[in-house]
């Protein structure tokens, strides 16, 4: 790998501070809107029609709490890295779901939890796609091997 | 990138993934239990029965001759909650697609900024089971639009009565 210049070499901390700051707290507000209404969530899982009803509850309860601890590592930089892990799993996950839901012709509410009412379509998919991309650039390229117990 | 690196940071990610599953089995554990007891479905039908009714309560409904008698007099404007695809493939004849999406940010859609508030509007989406049209017709009334009604029937009631449709947005 090419050796960075001294300016991006220099710009480097404080995105890689901010960007893990912006993850971290989305992926907060985005869990923790869904803890607060577990039901809603669990309705908004319903309505993909991939789940058995025996993993609906325990998936609708882990993955706000799997946003909110990942946002919340993510944000005091504790194993950044593997909440980063984390989240590009769990981003890649709500990826096949939202192309495999559209495959299916299903117009639904994507129950991303930022927004109200956001229909499943091509606008979620690439945010999703777009946060995917930060979070491993963030990953690979940023973190400093140093943070790593 | 190191292997050991990545090892490492996977390690802490699956010990990370276990606190959670306990951290959210503790919290949520009535939620849990539901699901595993086959429970679950139809307590999100009850909510979402609770809610349309709780819906219902603000709104004017409306019957298909009422709902055509209006469309005849073409005074109203009818608001298809359906989705844009839906809309697109065939809708009451004259109507416009709004889903609640559009209403959820500051701004309202261009055409319902030139509606005069008092203006009867007609909101309706598929069927009688959907919850679409209420909640549209919910968040027009928050938007200060007094005269807002719902075709309970939705559109398959109308199609198959063989009133105007259209297919033209």
């Amino acid at each position: 790998m090419k050796p960075d210049t001294p300016l991006i070499s220099h710009l480097k901390r404080p995105l890689a501070f901010l960007l893990r700051l912006s993850l971290g707290g989305l992926f907060i507000y985005s869990g923790l809107s869904k803890i607060g209404q577990p039901y809603h969530f669990a309705a908004a899982i319903q309505a993909y029609q991939l789940l058995p009803e025996f993993f609906l509850g325990l998936t609708a309860a882990f993955i706000p709490w799997l946003e909110t601890v990942g946002g919340l590592a993510l944000v005091v930089g504790c194993k950044p890295r593997s909440a980063l892990l984390l989240v590009m799993a769990l981003l890649a996950t709500f990826i096949i779901l939202i192309g495999l839901t559209m495959a299916r012709g299903l117009d639904i509410d994507c129950g991303c939890g930022l927004l109200a009412d956001r229909q499943v379509g091509w606008r979620v998919l690439a945010e999703d796609a777009i946060l995917l991309l930060m979070a491993a650039w963030l990953y690979a390229t940023l973190l400093p091997r140093s943070s790593v117990a | 990138m190191s292997q050991n690196a990545v090892r490492q940071d996977l390690l802490w990610a699956v010990i990370l993934g276990v606190l959670v599953l306990i951290l959210s089995l503790t919290w949520h554990w009535s939620l849990v239990q539901q699901g595993f007891k086959g429970q679950l479905l139809t307590r999100l039908q009850e909510m979402e029965e609770q809610e349309a009714a709780r819906r219902l309560e603000g709104v004017m409904t409306l019957n298909l001759e009422q709902t055509y008698g209006l469309h005849q007099e073409g005074k109203a404007l009818f608001v298809d909650a359906r989705s844009p695809r839906e809309f697109q493939e065939l809708h009451i004849e004259g109507a416009v697609n709004l889903i609640a999406e559009q209403l959820a940010g500051k701004t309202l859609p261009a055409f319902l900024q030139d509606i005069a508030p008092d203006r009867l509007i007609v909101v309706y989406c598929g069927t009688v089971d959907c919850h679409a049209s209420l909640k549209v017709a919910e968040l027009l009334q928050g938007r200060g639009f007094t005269r807002v009604a719902v075709f309970m029937g939705g559109f398959r009631v109308w199609d198959e009565a063989g009133y105007p449709v259209d297919i033209t947005p």
